[in-house]
């Protein structure tokens, strides 16, 4: 066992090494000066400085100079915001995702697991065709419209919340909600699955028939079966909630670190870029560990696969 | 199993909401403004947004600084008026003696060289250090040696390491042939290779040089234009007379800086630069709470100090007790918050949140500017700004993406200029409060300067010049026309004047802002969106952009006759008559040549709560806080 979670470890650290090496490539073949500000041209000479100073015009030092910072935790420097360094605002901006993120993954598996047991245990019952409606809703309505409906709603209309911001307890609801809900709809249509594949399985056809209650039917027995392929989407799914959603955080104005994938992207903003991305893999691969070892503990029976 | 791991979710869930309750929260400030982005860089010599200029101009003050109401200059840290030599090009200042930095330190002719030779020096140069150079005597040469010694010393230092050495970096290196002791540019680095000893030569070689030209920039530096001659008096040599000086004396880059700052100097073997030869300081030195070897933390010596600040969250600005003038300040603390989603930010300010909020860019502006102009939101006003939305015409290059390039005739791009509906642009397709632009100055924010008028559409005249510029409209090869996201409703207006008014085929490219600033800089368009901010009130600060050879002249344009009368116009004493210089230089522009075309003067919507007193709309879109009163 323990020798299979470390062949997974070693397997995650080069999966997250392939990513950088795959990521560094991208940045230094995308154009567009990462020194320049609004409209007016940088001077020649002064992006030249800057490329010199921060070994942006020699790939290969780079390459290894930021490598080795990341291993000591060291990002450097962002382009974008000359004043802060990527761990400074990695340091601002993760806990704050990751607060949004857990209670967005919280919420999810709270309401998305009774839904999907629920509506599989009434199987095309009056709950499983509704809830099959809010299912839809939540995985085919991006955050962007869910979140403003929720704004201009809550916030706007009825002023039960405050217009977006960050900094108290009032702030959270909203934005958490609306992170959870696609991953809620996941979460209760895959229980749903696994948990009709369960229920008509031979094992639990043989406990309702020696007299097991169908509460203990359902939830010790066909659930603790269906909560693997569950599980297994958890692991991802928690890693992407924690790590900030740009949308939402840009429709609620949380200072999370989704928004910087995407401007460091847009601003080539190369030490940015680099070091979110390897947060996120770096996340992303430790909890496909975590749920791996967790499966293996659930399920004897797949730790040959593990 | 699974209600146990159901208590555990739940008491974590419980964990972070107490923590988070729990955490300390600050009360409100007086007066909160949002900005659409954080500030990009406190640093006044590195900064080029007008968003860090505003916060920037209110916690620094130079020797001169701006009337919130008409944006003027009126007396900072320095005595109004100057005493200027006759020739007009020595300028002497008075410090005020009660000028006081955030840590009552008082503020010394130095501190204002200190901060000025920050925006020169390579390294922490960037956009703006032209304001200086074509300014101040001998800055132009200082620049010029320092930036030589960079090169020299990057390729000395790239060669020490035993690192081969680029191409571009070999005049450089011949330069060093020239210096050192049998270093002959070719074979150089494989000679280093080829012995361990030679390396470490390489090496002390590359110290010494540095150390030489250490030794030699301080003494050199002494030599510009701009000396203290005590403490509290400051000499200014200029290389023109500049009629605009004290205006451009309050702009960022000619903001003082406090001695501490070299307590984070970037060294290289205990000299004041870096292996590179560049000056560099830690760049946390913005921050008010960073004491990194004994550094203070961020002192100011404006209105203003800097109490508090989190990326993305917001700054909080709070009163100077040193200031001289903090007794008449009644806003004693200010709050910027960041909303990248405008709405977002727009709701906030309805609900009560913000106070103030300096640009409302958003999809539904037209009706923001509807709410102002009709006096239903007294609240909302525009500022008609000094800038300009233009489309710049490629007057340089053969081919464009394979095709020829008809823009170089100057006739082509003066028919595209009569054939363009400019008012219908303006009114019917943005309809957001623009002023139509016949010139590229915004007439009116300079008092004096009458821009000339442009020329009236004429499509006749416009199919005119086409066909005798020999292009077929139908035949010819579609003209293209660059731009960004954000252009794509005007620059499709455009595109379909043009096709309807002279049956040209005009195909939009948009791309995204990075890869087109790059292509624009690089002539790698026909047709390209421009917009321009002026930097200090005079035609100038729009004019030089079309100079030959200037760094933001995207259109390549290069007319000898245009820059001898902006030549003439520096040299020029008498107001008047440079003033009618410029305007000659700028008629040639919008009625001759026609390297760019502008469009419209924007009208920027910003909103007001009406509690707030003391800020004024402005073309500058430049806020002094300091005459602010909220009343609650």
């Amino acid at each position: 066992m323990s020798k299979r979670v470390l062949r997974r470890i070693i397997l995650g650290v080069l999966t997250v090494f392939g990513v950088y090496a795959l990521t560094f490539l991208l940045v230094v073949s995308v154009p567009g000066n990462p020194f320049q500000q609004g409209e007016r041209n940088m001077p020649r000479e002064a992006a030249e400085a800057l490329r010199a100073r921060y070994n942006m015009d020699n790939n290969w030092a780079y390459f290894g100079q930021f490598l080795r910072g990341a291993l000591r935790w060291d990002f450097g420097p962002t382009f974008t915001y000359a004043d802060w360094t990527c761990n400074q605002i990695i340091a601002e901006s993760l806990p704050v995702s990751m607060i949004l993120g857990f209670l967005a993954m919280v919420l999810a598996v709270m309401i998305g697991i009774p839904v999907g047991v629920g509506s599989a245990v009434r199987r095309d019952g009056w709950f499983d065709v509704g809830t099959l409606g809010f299912v839809l809703l939540g995985i085919s309505l991006p955050t962007f419209v869910t979140g403003s409906a929720l704004l201009t709603l809550l916030s706007v209309t009825w002023k039960l919340a405050p217009v977006g911001g960050w900094g108290t307890l009032a702030h959270l609801p909203l934005p958490a909600l609306t992170l959870s809900l696609p991953f809620m709809a996941t979460i209760a249509r895959l229980t749903r699955v696994a948990m009709l594949d369960a229920l008509s399985s031979d094992f639990l056809r043989t406990a309702t028939a020696k007299g097991a209650s169908p509460r203990v039917v359902i939830w010790r027995h066909a659930f603790r079966v269906a909560f693997l392929p569950v599980l297994s989407y958890l692991g991802p799914a928690t890693a992407q909630a924690m790590t900030g959603s740009f949308v939402v955080e840009k429709v609620f104005g949380v200072p999370g670190m989704g928004q910087h994938f995407v401007n460091a992207a847009l601003n080539r903003d190369a030490g940015l870029i680099l070091s979110t991305v390897l947060v996120f893999s770096t996340l992303l691969v430790a909890f496909n560990v975590l749920i791996d070892v967790l499966y293996a503990w659930l399920d004897p029976r797949i730790t040959e696969a593990v | 199993m699974f209600r146990n791991v159901l208590l555990a979710c739940l008491a974590l869930l419980g964990g972070v909401v107490a923590l988070y309750a729990a955490a300390e929260r600050e009360p409100r400030a007086a007066f909160t403004y949002v900005n659409p982005s954080d500030i990009h860089t406190l640093d006044p010599a590195r900064m080029s947004w007008t968003q860090d200029f505003r916060i920037a101009l209110n916690l620094w003050e130079g020797l001169t600084t701006s009337d919130p109401r008409t944006t003027e200059p009126v007396a900072g840290a320095a005595r109004l008026p100057p005493r200027v030599s006759d020739d007009g090009l020595t300028y002497v200042f008075t410090i005020r003696p009660d000028a006081r930095w955030s840590n009552g330190d008082a503020v010394v002719a130095a501190d204002f060289l200190r901060g000025w030779r920050r925006a020169l020096e390579p390294g922490t140069a960037t956009d703006y250090t032209f304001l200086l150079t074509d300014h101040i005597a001998g800055a132009a040469g200082y620049v010029a040696w320092r930036r030589e010694a960079v090169a020299r010393l990057t390729a000395l230092k790239r060669r020490s390491e035993g690192g081969t050495v680029d191409t571009r970096q070999m005049p450089a290196l011949e330069q060093v042939a020239a210096l050192g002791p049998g270093m002959a540019a070719s074979g150089a680095a494989e000679h280093d290779r080829k012995s361990g000893s030679a390396a470490a030569d390489g090496m002390s070689f590359h110290v010494r040089s540095a150390r030489k030209h250490a030794a030699e920039m301080d003494e050199r530096f002494s030599h510009i234009g701009a000396r203290a001659i005590d403490d509290r008096t400051l000499e200014v040599r200029l290389i023109h007379p500049c009629a605009y000086f004290l205006d451009l004396a309050a702009f960022p880059c000619f903001l003082p800086c406090h001695e501490s700052i070299e307590l984070l100097r970037e060294r290289y073997a205990g000299l004041p630069i870096t292996a590179e030869g560049l000056v560099a300081y830690d760049p946390q030195w913005t921050k008010p709470r960073y004491h990194r070897n004994g550094y203070p933390g961020l002192i100011t010596n404006g209105p203003f100090r800097l109490e508090d600040w989190r990326i993305k969250r917001r700054a909080r600005l709070v009163v100077n007790p040193f200031y001289y003038d903090a007794a008449s300040i009644r806003c004693r603390t200010i709050d910027m918050l960041v909303y990248d989603n405008l709405t977002a930010a727009i709701m906030a300010y309805e609900a009560g949140a913000v106070d103030f909020l300096p640009a409302m860019d958003v999809p539904y502006d037209h009706e923001i500017a509807r709410l102002a102009q009709s006096g239903e939101r007294p609240d909302f006003h525009l500022c008609q700004t000094f800038a300009t939305y233009f489309l710049n015409f490629n007057c340089v290059s053969d081919s464009v993406n394979g095709r020829s390039n008809p823009l170089r005739d100057a006739r082509v791009r003066r028919a595209l200029s009569l054939a363009l509906d400019k008012h219908a642009l303006v009114e019917r397709v943005l309809n957001r409060g623009d002023r139509v632009a016949r010139s590229f100055v915004p007439p009116g924010a300079i008092p004096e300067y009458h821009p000339p008028a442009g020329l009236p559409m004429d499509v006749a005249e416009a199919r005119r010049l086409l066909a005798d510029a020999g292009l077929d409209p139908a035949a010819g090869p579609a003209i293209e026309l660059l731009h960004v996201a954000t252009d794509e409703l005007i620059c499709q207006a455009v595109a379909r004047m043009w096709e309807e008014n002279l049956g040209l085929r005009v195909e939009l490219r948009s791309k995204e802002s990075k890869t087109f600033g790059e292509d624009k800089a690089e002539h790698r368009y026909m047709i390209a969106r421009g917009n321009w901010y002026g930097d200090y009130m005079d035609p100038t600060t729009f004019l030089d952009c079309l100079a030959t050879g200037n760094g933001n002249n995207d259109s390549g344009y290069s007319n000898p006759h245009y820059d001898a009368l902006l030549r003439d116009a520096a040299a020029m004493r008498d107001p008047a008559v440079r003033l009618g210089l410029l305007r000659a230089a700028e008629a040639i522009l919008v009625e001759e040549d026609f390297p760019i075309l502008p469009i419209l003067h924007y009208a920027t919507p910003i909103a007001i709560k009406p509690q707030v007193q003391g800020l004024y709309p402005n073309p500058r879109l430049r806020f002094p806080f300091r005459d602010l009163v909220v009343q609650r």
